[in-house]
């Protein structure tokens, strides 16, 4: 388990990251979100022992992480970067050997990757000549190539097109089936929540929600009533529920925010008996509902 | 260490490949035949204005080609001392038709295509014969006479003798340049290198890996291997060049020096002077480096340490004609100059051992003192984008 405890970081009179906290348990995903210069990667970076906390302490399996522990780790930063002139397989290798594999494993490894993500045409071609996409192939291959322990992967999905971000989907996946812990940051809510098992949210280097999705829902006050139709005698039922606020309306059914504690048993009931009633939902927040309203009242 | 290693194995592939490193090595190749070659081909080209045909009477001819023979490339003589004309110039692929005539007291002409040439020399060299036509004295005891020999010894018995002297003058001049050249191409190749792992991003990715220290490190330890390696082809091509070639008599001649005047006290000083003096500016380089975000800013931010070089090496050519000025030997001291300064003092005095252990072990503190605020700038710069950091935030990474 990797446990980061109150860690703080500053530089000069900016406070980087006032206090952030959160567990996250071996083997699962886990989605770091936040809004640009919420300290995200600043986090990530003290994760994976590139800056030093001013205050608190990053442990994985109960120990400080160290330059040993470290070359187990990988790290897809956001901002892209390889060796131009370096060809794919040589890059992929270099970063094999920096984490500590040796020969003949590292070019087996190699190999696999470049079979696995589908470059294998451009494996003995310098990086600069291949397009964005590729390029995001090489550095997943280079974050993955020594199978690691723990895994941050910073926007992954950026600049991919439907088919390679797919392919980068079920390779996570792969990572996490043999046992790599994930921390995803995206701004892909859809992405992060059929990734994800636990979430925090972070802004402005706090702390503001934490925990499984469940965990964040539960937190969350209303949910949302879809019925259909939306005609007058469904309305007029909706707006006897106590706490319910219309919302919107569209040519087939009506949508009203009533509190999570509703007895929604008792609402479609009343329902059926006044009108022709065919659909009927309390719709739970949505990862990217919990993460605006989160960020709105941190405002 | 393995991750040293590693750094340091695939930094050195990766130069070696580079265009930048090739094409320096090229350069410096070339610099080299032509600093060998060069003069050979200009006082081959210069020959041709030298060549002149001689024209006197028959007792004087064979004595006045004799005196003339050092200066001048005769290329055909004759007893008509009437006028030339350009075709018999042409004729002769000659630049110059030296007339003389006159039995006891001799006047020479010289019809020549570039009149602005000193020829006044013939005059000189003609004078003896002149002497000995006008008067009793033979010719041979006339140049006896005027041969006033000159012993020059040195008082300090560092050389032998004057040639020797100007000999060693020679080789610190050349090796300077090599050491110059060597040191100031390979420290910004390092600040290139740091730069372009910024710019492009992959220095994240890099000290996410690995610490930042092994990183840089072996950037400075390939790049000295490079350097090393520039320096054992340079001087192979210049004695290559310089056996072979010209043998001047003059007092450069780097193949020739390089061959076998150069002596194991300047290798030694040489090697080690470089080593400190290429780890203090490849250090400060990389950490400067790491602060650009642009690698067009490479020039301005390298200039404050620049500077100190260019400086140090036109101090250094001060103390190849006065070594043992006092403000010279105290520069010879001062980190980042010294490496010329002393070398050059080495090159051509006898400096006491103290100074020289003095000078070696200041050098190899500022080294450590730089290699550690190189290693922290080096840490923070790698990953500061943006707005470049001012003085005061340089400093305050300093004092962290």
């Amino acid at each position: 388990m990797l446990t980061v405890d109150h860690i703080r970081k500053e530089f000069g009179k900016v406070r980087a990251v006032g206090d952030v906290s959160f567990e996250i348990p071996t083997g699962i995903t886990f989605g770091l979100l936040g809004p640009n210069g919420a300290g995200k990667t600043t986090t990530m970076r003290m994760i994976l022992g590139i800056l030093t906390p001013d205050a608190g302490s990053i442990t994985w399996n109960g120990k400080k992480v160290d330059g040993t522990m470290r070359r187990r780790f990988g790290y897809l930063p956001e901002e892209r970067g390889l060796y131009g002139k370096m060809k794919v397989r040589e890059q992929i290798a270099f970063f094999g050997r920096l984490h500590g594999l040796v020969e003949p494993e590292i070019s087996q490894r190699t190999a696999r990757w470049i079979e696995r993500l589908e470059i294998g045409q451009y494996a003995d071609r310098p990086c600069s000549e291949l397009s964005k996409g590729n390029q995001q192939k090489v550095q997943v291959a280079c974050a993955a190539v020594h199978q690691p322990e723990f895994l941050i992967l910073d926007e992954p999905f950026s600049g991919l097109d439907p088919v390679n971000a797919d392919m980068l989907l079920a390779v996570f996946n792969d990572l996490k089936a043999q046992g790599t812990t994930l921390v995803l940051s995206s701004h892909q809510m859809w992405q992060l929540e059929a990734l994800c098992e636990r979430f925090c949210i972070i802004t402005a280097g706090e702390n503001r929600a934490s925990g499984t999705l469940a965990d964040l829902r539960s937190a969350w006050a209303t949910r949302i009533l879809r019925v259909a139709p939306g005609d007058d005698a469904v309305r007029a039922v909706l707006d006897r529920v106590p706490g319910a606020t219309f919302v919107t309306t569209d040519r087939d059914s009506v949508d009203y925010s009533v509190p999570s504690d509703t007895d929604f048993s008792g609402v479609l009931r009343s329902l059926v008996g006044a009108a022709d009633v065919h659909r009927f939902d309390a719709i739970e927040p949505s990862l990217h509902d919990i993460y605006i309203k989160t960020i709105g009242e941190a405002a | 260490m393995n991750d040293f290693i590693v750094v340091y194995s695939t930094e050195l592939m990766r130069r070696i490949k580079s265009r930048p490193f090739q094409i320096g090595l090229l350069i410096g190749i070339v610099s080299i035949a032509l600093f060998t070659k060069l003069p050979d081909l200009l006082r081959g080209a210069a020959s041709h204005t030298t060549d002149v045909v001689l024209a006197a009477p028959a007792g004087v001819l064979d004595r006045a080609k004799t005196l003339l023979a050092n200066d001048y490339a005769i290329v055909a003589t004759t007893t008509d001392v009437s006028p030339p004309d350009a075709a018999a110039l042409k004729a002769h692929k000659a630049s110059a038709w030296i007339s003389i005539a006159g039995a006891k007291g001799l006047k020479v002409t010289v019809y020549a295509k570039d009149p602005s040439k000193n020829w006044g020399v013939v005059g000189r060299r003609l004078a003896p014969l002149n002497v000995a036509l006008g008067t009793d004295i033979s010719q041979a005891r006339l140049a006896a006479l005027m041969a006033v020999p000159v012993d020059v010894r040195a008082l300090d018995a560092h050389f032998a003798s004057a040639e020797q002297a100007d000999a060693a003058e020679g080789i610190a001049f050349t090796l300077l340049i090599f050491l110059y050249m060597l040191i100031l191409i390979n420290s910004q190749l390092v600040m290139s290198s740091v730069a372009e792992e910024k710019t492009s991003r992959i220095a994240e990715l890099l000290v996410a890996s690995i610490s930042p220290v092994p990183l840089l490190y072996g950037k400075i330890a390939v790049a000295t291997t490079l350097a090393l390696l520039q320096l054992a082809i340079w001087v192979t091509v210049g004695i290559v060049l310089g056996t072979n070639g010209m043998h001047t008599g003059r007092t450069i001649d780097p193949g020739a020096m390089l061959g076998g005047g150069v002596t194991a006290t300047e290798i030694v000083s040489f090697l080690i002077l470089f080593l400190l003096g290429f780890g203090q500016l490849s250090m400060l380089m990389a950490g400067l480096g790491s602060l650009v975000n642009r690698t067009e800013d490479l020039g301005s931010v390298s200039i404050p340490v620049v500077m100190p070089v260019v400086f140090a090496f036109i101090l250094a050519i001060t103390a190849i004609q006065v070594p043992d000025l006092p403000w010279i030997v105290g520069v010879s001291f001062l980190p980042l100059v010294s490496p010329f300064v002393m070398f050059a003092r080495i090159a051509v005095t006898d400096v006491p051992v103290w100074q020289i252990v003095l000078c070696v072990a200041i050098n190899a503190v500022a080294l450590w003192a730089i290699a550690i605020a190189a290693g922290k700038l080096y840490r923070v710069g790698m990953l500061l984008y943006g707005r470049a950091p001012n003085l005061k935030q340089v400093w305050q990474v300093l004092r962290s």
